[in-house]
C-alpha cells in the first residue's frame, strides 16, 4: 500500500509538471513576412552573382528604400503588398534603373499560437523593363516563409 | 495563477484520498478470502476543475463529465462528453472557438480487486475522442513595407478526432460519493480546417498545433452501485517462521536466549 501511495505521489507531481509546462507561454522565433525571394543571374555566364550596387524601392515608397546601393547581394526579398494584388518596384542595378511588377493573390496562413498570421502569396505573373534586367522567370509561385527561391533575374 | 491553483487541487486531492486509503476494513485485514464479493457501479462524474480555472481565467472555459459502467472488476465503459468555448488575442490577432466533444472508450483499473472493493481505482482509459466546433478570426493584422493590413476570417465549422491516454486515480469520499483525478496524454488524428487556417484549438483537445496534448481533470463522482460479484483472488501463502530465528525457550532465568544456526 506504501508503495501505491509513492505511485500517486509520483504520478500527480508528474500531472503538475506535465500541466505546467504545457501552460508555459511561447515565443515566436519564426520569420512572419513571406518575401519573394529573388535570385540575380549573370545572363552572360548564366550564374547567380552579385551587382556591383543594387537599389530596390516600391513605386510611390521613394523615400523607404528595401536596399540602397547594397552590395554583394545575390538573393533579393522582395515584400509583396497584402492588400493588393499588383506590386511594382523600381530596382537599380549597377546604376540602371528598371520596374519590375508581380501579380499575385494573398491569403492568411497561421505561422503559430505565439506568431500569429501572416499573408501567403500565389505569384500568378511578373514583369519588368529591359533597361538593364535581361529577362526574368517564375521558379516557384508559392510565396511562403521558407527559404525558397521565387524569380530570377537575368541581368 | 492556473498552475499554483492546479498544484492545491492536486493536493487536497492526495490528502483526501491519502486518508481513506489509510482506513484499511479490519475483517479484510484479518486473513484473505478466496473469493471477495465485488460491486459494480455505474459512475456520473462531473469535473470541477474547468469551471475553477474560468473563475481564474475568462478566456477559456471547458465543462465535462463522463458516464461509465463496470464490466467486471477490470474493465469499464467510458462515455464522456462537453462543452468548451476558448478565446485568444494578442497583438495582431485574435481567435474564437467553441463547440462540444465526446470520448468513448474502456478505462482498466489496475488494483487489485481486493485492495480496490469498488472503493478505489487506479488505472488507465484508454478513449477516442471526436470534437464538433467552430472557430472564426475576427481581427487580423499585418505589418509589412506596404503599411498594415488588417482582416477576418469568417466563423466555420470542423470536426477533429483525437485518441487519449488517461491513466488516474479514484477513491471514495464518502457514501456514494468519490473524488478523482485524470491526466489526458492526447495525440491528435484530424484537426480539420484547411492547412492555411487550420484551428488553434480545439475543443476536448486542447492546442491542435501541438502533435501531443496533455491535461488534468479533477471529478466528483456519484457511483450507483447495480449488482454485486464474486471475484476469485489468489490466497495468499501463510507467513513460514523466520529460519534464521531458533525456538524460544524459557530457561527460569527469565532471559531469552538466541540459538546460533
Amino acid at each position: 500500500m506504501r508503495s501505491f501511495r509513492n505511485l500517486t505521489i509520483a504520478s500527480i507531481l508528474a500531472g503538475s509538471f506535465l500541466l505546467a509546462y504545457s501552460c508555459t507561454p511561447g515565443a515566436c522565433f519564426d520569420e512572419m513576412t513571406a518575401f519573394m525571394k529573388t535570385s540575380l543571374y549573370r545572363d552572360s555566364t548564366g550564374i547567380l552573382t552579385a551587382p556591383d550596387s543594387l537599389s530596390l524601392w516600391g513605386v510611390g515608397m521613394d523615400t523607404s528604400k528595401i536596399y540602397d546601393a547594397k552590395k554583394s547581394l545575390k538573393q533579393a526579398f522582395l515584400p509583396l503588398d497584402d492588400s493588393s494584388v499588383k506590386c511594382k518596384f523600381t530596382i537599380m542595378i549597377n546604376g540602371v534603373y528598371d520596374t519590375l511588377t508581380a501579380w499575385y493573390s494573398s491569403y492568411p496562413h497561421l505561422i503559430s499560437k505565439e506568431c500569429g498570421y501572416t499573408f501567403y502569396h500565389d505569384l500568378d505573373s511578373v514583369h519588368t523593363t529591359n533597361y538593364k534586367i535581361v529577362k526574368i522567370s517564375i521558379t516557384k509561385n508559392s510565396i511562403t516563409n521558407l527559404s525558397e527561391e521565387n524569380i530570377r533575374i537575368y541581368y | 495563477m492556473k498552475k499554483t491553483y492546479a498544484y492545491i487541487i492536486s493536493l487536497l486531492v492526495l490528502l483526501s484520498t491519502g486518508d481513506m486509503m489509510a482506513q484499511k476494513p479490519a475483517a479484510a485485514a484479518a486473513e484473505p478470502p478466496d473469493t471477495v464479493v465485488f460491486p459494480l457501479a455505474i459512475r456520473a462524474g462531473i469535473d470541477f476543475a474547468g469551471p475553477v480555472i474560468y473563475l481564474i481565467d475568462k478566456n477559456n472555459l471547458t465543462a465535462e463529465g463522463y458516464l461509465s459502467a463496470d464490466l467486471n472488476e477490470k474493465r469499464s465503459l467510458y462515455f464522456g462528453g462537453g462543452y468548451a468555448n476558448y478565446k485568444y488575442s494578442q497583438y495582431n490577432y485574435s481567435y474564437r472557438t467553441n463547440g462540444m466533444f465526446i470520448r468513448a472508450g474502456i478505462d482498466f483499473n489496475l488494483l487489485k480487486p481486493k485492495t480496490s472493493m469498488g472503493n478505489y481505482w487506479a488505472g488507465v482509459g484508454l478513449h477516442y475522442g471526436v470534437s464538433v466546433f467552430t472557430y472564426e478570426i475576427p481581427e487580423l493584422s499585418q505589418e509589412s513595407y506596404w503599411g498594415t493590413t488588417t482582416t477576418s476570417v469568417p466563423s466555420q465549422s470542423h470536426w477533429g478526432h483525437f485518441a487519449e491516454l488517461t491513466p488516474g486515480f479514484r477513491a471514495q469520499l464518502f457514501g456514494n460519493v468519490s473524488l478523482g483525478w485524470s491526466l489526458s496524454l492526447r495525440k491528435m488524428i484530424y484537426s480539420g480546417g484547411s492547412k492555411d487556417t487550420r484551428p488553434i484549438y480545439i475543443p476536448g483537445y486542447g492546442l491542435s498545433a501541438k502533435t501531443f496534448s496533455t491535461g488534468i481533470n479533477y471529478f466528483i463522482v456519484w457511483n450507483f452501485r447495480y449488482k454485486k460479484i464474486n471475484v476469485i483472488i489468489k490466497k495468499e501463502p501463510p507467513e513460514e517462521p523466520d529460519e534464521n530465528v531458533a525456538p524460544q525457550t524459557n530457561s527460569g532465568s527469565g532471559n531469552n536466549q538466541k540459538m546460533e544456526p
